[in-house]
């Protein structure tokens, strides 16, 4: 299976000329035989929206964007990020998962980041549910960005038998220091790493670059496969397509080796959990 | 403004800390530069160039960024009393082979004063800093080129500029390096040594320096606003950390009593809806 990685720097508030940039990477992958390309978060409308959040949205149905990238998903899987008008005045930080002409999954982003320089919660309405849903690949599951650092999010892709776990983002990079690059592009690749490794399942991780009021979206795309290794990764700078062979047949060798998905035990940790949250009670 | 210096013990071991990989800032710098004229369909970036430290960095990335032949430096001094810094900021331009021009400010400073003297040299300074302003605005139409401010992140938190003087441009590519961080920047940069060296100052009058003004080293300001800024430590917890009470008040006062100069000025709400407040859109918006 081929993976193609948009790592894009779309334009702030501007559908038209993301849709344009979206088909010019399908056109890309299409030449390249690729299986599955993914966007980043918000792909389609840029990140630091704030009051145009409104005036970007779009609703899965019936709308011109949507068909025509559904049309152009009987080639290839396509992932993308968008503002869902899910209903009406109800905005979210949404990310569709296309296949042969469908919708298979649209994943509403659950932690909305809100604090120091993010401010998701002022414009959107929190997703209630992580999914894992069957493609032609595989069961699949989708987090955006924030969902990926709360990793409760990542054991219910897990427990729900996830193969391939995507996550689209749009992160900022922050930390400079002697190091090679940004502290938090070293939190994402730990993450990814752990995540990939514990849940035996490939970790695909697309995130954008580029400059939005002064952020700085600090790239560096990347594929872990089930057992914890990096198998691909694109720069921390530059925009780019970037193309992986992956080999779904790891998913079965990295489980009959290490067994956590045939020995986990979601009934017990759903009832410590609702144990948890009662006595969590005021 | 002079204070007392205030002597502190500083470990080595905070300034190691606060060391940044310079090739990888360069590059997210430049990025920058030519990202943000490119969204503002500017291929030309213009620089006020002082022959100190940060223009001249300044200078530097924007050459890098943009090409040589896309970057102008104005030299703006005031009459004969920073010739030697004038000769530097030449130099910076011959080197890195930018268009520079000198104008010399006395004149219209000299037409405002004689009519309105004063001897409070702040005031003076202030003046000079807003016409370089004005001239900088002025050629910003004349080049087609945005200007390029040169503020860092010690001064901005500290206050320390002129508010629509100095502090006035397009966009701030040093406005997130701490003075320490910029000359680790410049090092890597090849910035000529002699400039380098030079003791910081905001050339409000001869003889002036940053350091004497403040009454702290910037290694010793820099340090704490570190810790205050970047590692968010109390007040408590710097002091603690061996660090004189009166010199991490004196900054925790220069930041307070400088806010205004980070903002926009308030605006009263008292409509449904109000710059400022909550029409919110992105600076960036449709770029």
């Amino acid at each position: 299976m081929k993976v193609g990685l948009a790592q894009i720097s779309p334009h702030l508030g501007d559908v038209e000329k993301n849709f344009d940039l979206h088909l010019q990477y399908i056109k890309k992958a299409k030449k390249k035989k690729i299986d599955l390309l993914i966007f980043p978060e918000l792909s389609l409308t840029g990140y630091t929206l704030k009051d145009l959040v409104e005036e970007v949205a779009l609703s899965a149905e019936g709308n011109p964007y949507f068909d025509q990238l559904k049309a152009a998903s009987h080639e290839l899987c396509l992932v993308f990020g968008f503002v869902e008008e899910k209903e009406r005045g109800l905005f979210y930080n949404s990310a569709a998962f296309l296949s042969r002409g469908k919708i298979l999954h649209i994943h509403r982003k659950v932690f909305l980041p809100t604090h120091g320089m993010f401010e998701e919660g002022k414009f959107f309405a929190q997703g209630r549910n992580f999914h894992t849903f069957s493609t032609p690949y595989g069961k699949t599951g989708m987090m955006i960005c924030r969902d990926f650092l709360h990793y409760g999010a990542s054991y219910l892709l897990f427990a729900s038998g996830s193969e391939i776990i995507i996550v689209i983002s749009a992160a900022p990079g922050r930390g400079v220091s002697n190091n090679e690059n940004y502290e938090t592009s070293r939190m994402w690749e730990l993450m990814g790493e752990a995540i990939s490794r514990f849940s035996t399942a490939f970790l695909i991780y697309c995130n954008r670059v580029g400059f939005e009021d002064g952020k700085h979206f600090a790239g560096g795309s990347f594929i872990y496969n089930p057992m914890g290794e990096l198998v691909a990764k694109a720069s921390y700078l530059d925009q780019g397509l970037l193309i992986r062979e992956i080999d779904l047949n790891d998913i079965r060798e990295a489980r009959k080796k290490w067994v956590y998905k045939r020995d986990d035990r979601p009934e017990i940790i759903l009832e410590s959990l609702r144990r948890i949250v009662r006595e969590d009670e005021d | 403004m002079t204070g007392p210096k205030l002597s502190l013990n500083l470990s080595e071991g905070l300034l190691e800390k606060m060391k940044i990989n310079a090739p990888f800032v360069e590059k997210v710098l430049a990025a920058f530069i030519k990202e943000e004229l490119s969204k503002f369909n500017y291929k030309r970036g213009i620089i006020g160039l002082s022959g100190g430290l940060d223009s001249t960095v300044c200078a530097f990335l924007a050459a890098k960024a943009l090409g040589a032949r896309n970057v102008i430096g104005l030299i703006l001094p005031y009459g004969k009393a920073f010739s030697d810094d004038v000769k530097d900021a030449q130099e910076v331009a011959r080197l890195l082979r930018i268009k520079s021009k000198v104008i010399d400010i006395s004149p219209i400073v000299d037409a405002y004063f004689s009519r309105y003297p004063t001897e409070n040299r702040i005031s003076k300074g202030n003046k000079m800093a807003r016409e370089r302003m004005a001239i900088l605005y002025d050629f910003s139409v004349r080049e087609k080129a945005l200007i390029l401010g040169t503020s860092n992140k010690t001064e901005l938190l500290l206050g320390y500029g002129t508010i629509h003087g100095d502090m006035a441009c397009a966009i701030n590519p040093l406005g997130d390096l701490f003075k320490t961080q910029i000359k680790q920047l410049a090092k890597h940069l090849g910035v000529p040594e002699k400039i380098q060296k030079k003791v910081p100052t905001a050339g409000l009058w001869p003889g002036q320096t940053d350091e004497k003004e403040i009454g702290l080293s910037y290694n010793e300001v820099d340090r704490i606003l570190f810790e205050l800024v970047d590692k968010r430590m109390s007040r408590k917890e710097i002091i603690a950390s061996g660090l004189k009470a009166e010199a991490v008040d004196k900054i925790l006062q220069l930041i307070k009593n400088s806010e205004f100069k980070r903002k926009l000025p308030p605006i009263p709400k008292i409509s449904a809806r109000t710059v400022g407040h909550d029409f919110l859109f992105p600076y960036d918006w449709g770029k």
